[in-house]
């Protein structure tokens, strides 16, 4: 930013001179979060499911964390995250992804720590794969015990190993899809609220096009046209389809925000329409457009959820939804929809209130009847 | 005399055993071309009767009423083993249990005075009906609702041994060197408004299959390979062959329309679905069967009742009585609600899966209305591979893929010990199976990596995934497995996948709607899928999923000896010959490995407790002569 710049901004942003600094409206906000304890809570959830999410293969999988192999260390758990990430050499030495037994065969001098959790999201765990522990039950024979505590499914597979697992995508559909909605959203509301006249015209006759799309039928006819349809996919429909709510409030807040006074000095000072939209006004307009942002956060979780549960979700990926759909066939597994269903509904719930946290948070208005 | 459910295409036998199964729409329709009625068929001027009975030498031919020969067999069986309240208390957990309820619950009734004749079925399918048009059948769905009510020449039995129906069949010569095929149809047959059906009917629709403007979806193979059917009275017709071919008989079996009703409208409407006059004819067909449609409410539910004037003529009995005065078809399509409903006893009979016949189906809720039986059925599921794809056209690859899936991973988890391997197209317990037996192929990862970088498969860049250079380009193995969209289905392409990433190899699992699944597979645009095939009732319709460039050989499978077995097993009189013959081909295909065979899939159903007669075939408990026909319920 060069020197003229400073000059132009409004004088509430202008750095402050001299003694103490009063707290900005940010920081205030953040003061007034941190007091709403069900908020806090909810975002410390979120933060644990986030950890939960990058630290899965950590926690629960049949791959080494670290292992010391041939006088070399390897991280083959990283493979969890990125199959290519696996290190080559297990395969080329037929590992058949059998650690245990084959590092003992192959190499009598090697080591490896494994994650928390010896079981897979993928494949049943058999008979004497890891010392001492018993193969999988399945069937409708895995009901919660000692070696599986979320119970396994009818193919065997550990069910919490599948949660642990399916943790990443249900974080990274809330984030990747609303994450691209925010973007549009802020864009075509910005655009919208900013200019008026026959751009607004334009615009919001689009949002309103966009509204009537039935999001799922959309999601349903690419997932037949892609060939390799992937979460990402769907991510991506739910991103482009789910901006609307977002752009109608942000263009709101731009058209009244439009004729204040320091937008108005600033177009006198002949900034460009781009750097008052979004160096000038958005600052201004973010709070309450970061409410309906967590609301989408909560709804493309469910959304992917319900999409996994209708079976179209990535069959390859382990996902909560999925195994709803795995426990709607035999009713009586009720831990195949009591531990997935509960994690969603901790999760959409936890979205829910860290919006609310936000909203009242940075609602001036609400202030008093906190 | 109950022989309604006759009526069995042959040509559609080996259908996709998924959830009805839908063929390609194929029209040949050019707009502005005006409609000729029957413009497949090449001319040809027939010999009198007179001139073909001096130079034919006749043999007679089956005439069976199949409802007659069970109660005989049954008169033959003694008593059964336990009285009909202990059937009706046992749960059947056991093989004997099995056997047990089968021979009670499973008996015709003794005399008609037993039955309730003016009962109610309340049938599960699992698809909306396309049409009730006999002749545009494509589905498990809508061939079910023709078998009760259309009318049919011939049919075939538990041992899928052709016969002509008694109940509608006088007489039925055929000639010593199957060209020709003679019949003398009864005349005391009506359609359901009243005009008498006859032998120009039968040639009208043969006629109306043959039109190019008349899309008809699967009943056109078998009645192309007829050259001709001459009605000499309203009563007789002669079927003429062009070659002598053990498979004749299967070709005269083809679905029959009223002639009055589509003579004058084919030709404003060859889709004989969008006129008004087809629609009308669509909501209520006019029907020669035993059973009349009387209500249908889309996507919900279908209504047939028994038609009088089927079984009664000028006032006298001449047919057996239908044991249901209605039929009422539900159509639910997830399995989980349909075992609901049958838990309700919202309907009488549902086909259970593995999962719900072994844990779902054991508790006092499901006995409460229900018992349960199953019959070995000759179906089969496999991995079918796209053999023109650089992936899979070499025999080791689809070896080692074989060699790679964890067979009994699959047999005793996911199909809870319920199902035997297969080993190829035909069923161990049908005389095509080779004698000798077949070993299923069981996992062995050493094999299949030999087989694959024997067939050039090895990891030259050192990044863990094997590849190969094809046309000058390195090309990974990574393919995508088609599966139609049921949890169960895709657990088992997820374990292949699973099992494939140990050596080497990408293979995604893509879930897809059943009729995509179709659509794809049958534009061979695809590098593999999951699917299952019912059995023919003949080993020679097997040859449209093995012969080069064949209407469902999906994979493009092609080996000239299994092309010339077949051509010769149609040409071969002898059953024993025959057999060899077909033993043969399923050798063949066993090493070449189009497929990799899972398992056959016994018939597992739930039956109301108020049902009775059930008996199972290798075609499942309907669909056979007389089949669904031996149903009853007792008067309470």
């Amino acid at each position: 930013m060069d020197q003229t710049d400073i000059n132009l901004l409004p004088p509430e942003q202008t750095p402050e001179q001299g003694t103490a600094k009063s707290p900005g409206f940010w920081a205030e906000s953040w003061k007034r979060f941190r007091r709403r304890r069900l908020a806090m809570a909810a975002l410390i959830f979120v933060l644990f499911l986030a950890l939960v999410a990058l630290f899965s293969p950590a926690i629960a999988g049949r791959k080494p964390i670290v292992v010391y192999y041939k006088g070399s260390y390897y991280f083959p758990a990283m493979g969890y995250l990125k199959s290519s990430w696996e290190n080559p050499i297990f395969y080329k030495d037929r590992f058949y992804n059998r650690y245990p037994k084959s590092l003992a065969e192959k190499d009598p001098d090697s080591w490896a720590i494994y994650p928390l959790y010896y079981q897979d999201p993928y494949e049943r765990i058999t008979e004497d794969e890891y010392p001492g522990q018993p193969a999988n039950p399945y069937g409708d024979q895995g009901s919660p015990s000692w070696n599986n505590p979320f119970g396994t499914d009818q193919a065997g597979i550990d069910v919490f190993a599948q949660m642990v697992h399916g943790t990443k995508i249900a974080l990274l559909v809330g984030f990747v899809s609303t994450g691209l909605s925010a973007v549009i959203g802020i864009i075509v509301g910005a655009l919208a609220g900013y200019f008026g006249g026959w751009v607004d015209m334009l615009l919001s006759r689009l949002i309103e096009v966009v509204m009537c799309i039935p999001q799922i039928v959309l999601i349903l006819a690419l997932l037949a046209i892609v060939e390799y349809p992937t979460i990402w996919h769907i991510m991506a429909v739910i991103g482009v389809t789910s901006w609307t709510g977002i752009a109608r409030l942000t263009r709101g807040e731009f058209l009244k925000l439009s004729q204040s006074e320091y937008v108005v000095a600033a177009q006198a000072l002949g900034a460009r329409p781009g750097r008052i939209m979004f160096r000038h006004i958005l600052p201004n307009a973010l709070a309450p457009v970061l409410v309906p942002i967590t609301f989408g956060i909560a709804s493309a979780v469910l959304l992917e959820s319900a999409l996994s549960f209708l079976g179209f979700g990535d069959a390859n990926a382990p996902s909560w939804g999925k195994l709803l759909n795995a426990g709607r066939g035999n009713l009586s597994m009720w831990w195949l929809f009591f531990f997935p269903g509960m994690a969603i509904f901790f999760t959409v719930l936890a979205y829910n209130l860290i919006g609310e946290g936000i909203q009242e948070a940075t609602d001036p208005r609400l202030k008093e009847s906190r | 005399m109950k022989n309604y459910s006759l009526f069995l295409l042959v040509g559609l036998l080996p259908a996709l055993l998924l959830q009805g199964c839908t063929f390609e729409y194929k029209t040949n329709s050019v707009d502005d071309e005006p409609f000729e009625l029957g413009d497949m068929i090449e001319p040809f001027d027939p010999p009198t009767l007179e001139e073909l009975d001096k130079e034919v030498t006749w043999e007679d031919g089956l005439v069976i009423d199949a409802m007659k020969l069970d109660f005989e067999a049954q008169e033959k069986m003694g008593e059964p083993p336990i009285n009909i309240e202990e059937a009706l208390k046992l749960k059947n957990k056991t093989p004997e249990d099995n056997e047990k309820i089968l021979d009670t619950l499973g008996r015709l009734p003794e005399s008609e005075e037993e039955v309730d004749f003016d009962g109610e079925m309340i049938r599960h399918t699992s698809a909306e009906l396309k049409s009730t048009n006999p002749l545009l059948i494509s589905s498990t769905a809508e061939f079910d609702i023709a078998s009760l009510t259309s009318f049919g020449l011939f049919s075939f039995d538990r041992e899928l041994k052709p016969f002509a129906a008694a109940d509608s069949v006088k007489e039925w010569k055929r000639s010593e060197d199957r060209l020709y095929d003679k019949i003398v149809m009864r005349d005391d047959l009506l359609w359901s408004d009243g005009k008498p059906i006859t032998a120009h009917d039968i040639v009208f629709s043969w006629r109306l299959i043959m039109s190019s403007q008349v899309p008809v979806p699967a009943v056109r193979s078998g009645t192309d390979k007829l050259k001709w059917i001459e009605a000499y009275d309203d009563y007789t017709l002669v079927f003429f062959h062009p070659v002598p071919l053990a498979t004749n008989i299967w070709n005269v079996n083809f679905p029959i329309v009223p002639k009055h009703v589509y003579e004058n409208s084919v030709a404003e409407d060859p889709t004989l679905q969008t006129s008004p006059y087809h629609v009308k004819i669509e909501e209520k067909p006019v029907v020669g069967g035993a059973y009349e449609i009387v209500e249908r409410s889309v996507g919900n539910r279908i209504v047939l009742q028994s038609r009088e004037d089927y079984y009664m003529f000028k006032g006298k009995q001449v047919r057996d009585k239908p044991y249901f005065k209605r039929i009422v078809y539900r159509i639910i399509l997830d399995p989980a609600v349909t075992l609901q409903a049958l838990m309700s006893a919202e309907i009488e009979e549902a086909i259970l899966t593995p999962e719900q016949w072994s844990s779902n189906t054991n508790g006092g809720e499901f006995y409460k209305h229900n018992t349960k039986a199953y019959g070995a059925e000759w179906t089969y599921f496999y991995f079918g591979w796209n053999t023109k794809t650089p992936y899979f056209s070499d025999k080791r690859v689809r070896q080692a893929m074989s060699y790679a899936f964890n067979h009994d991973e699959l047999l005793n988890v996911l199909l809870y010990g319920l199902c035997d391997p297969s080993t190829g197209t035909f069923h161990p317990q049908s005389p095509w199976y080779p004698e000798e037996g077949l070993k299923p192929y069981k996992r062995d990862l050493k094999k299949a990596e030999k087989l694959l970088e024997e067939a050039g498969w090895v990891d030259s860049n050192g990044d863990g995934k094997r590849d190969k250079e094809v046309n000058g380009k390195r090309l990974d193995f990574k393919f995508t497995i088609l599966v139609m969209n049921r949890p169960d289905r895709v657990d088992v392409c997820n374990l292949l996948s699973n099992n494939l990433k140990d050596i080497g190899i990408d293979c995604v699992v893509r879930p897809v709607e059943f009729t995509t699944l179709q659509q794809y597979t049958s534009e061979h645009k695809f590098q593999a899928f999951f699917g299952g095939w019912g059995a023919g009732a003949d080993p020679d319709t097997s040859e449209n999923i093995w012969g080069t460039d064949q209407e469902r050989n999906y994979g493009q499978y092609s080996n000239e000896q299994v092309d010339k077995l077949f051509e010769e097993g149609r040409k071969e009189f002898d059953e024993e010959k025959r057999q060899k013959i077909y033993q043969e081909i399923h050798k063949i295909i066993y090493e070449d490995q189009p497929y990799t065979f899972l398992y056959t899939r016994n018939a597992y159903y739930g039956f109301n407790k108020k049902l009775r007669g059930y008996a199972f075939s290798p075609r499942g408990p309907y669909h056979y002569g007389p089949g669904f026909s031996r149903m009853w319920t007792p008067l309470k």
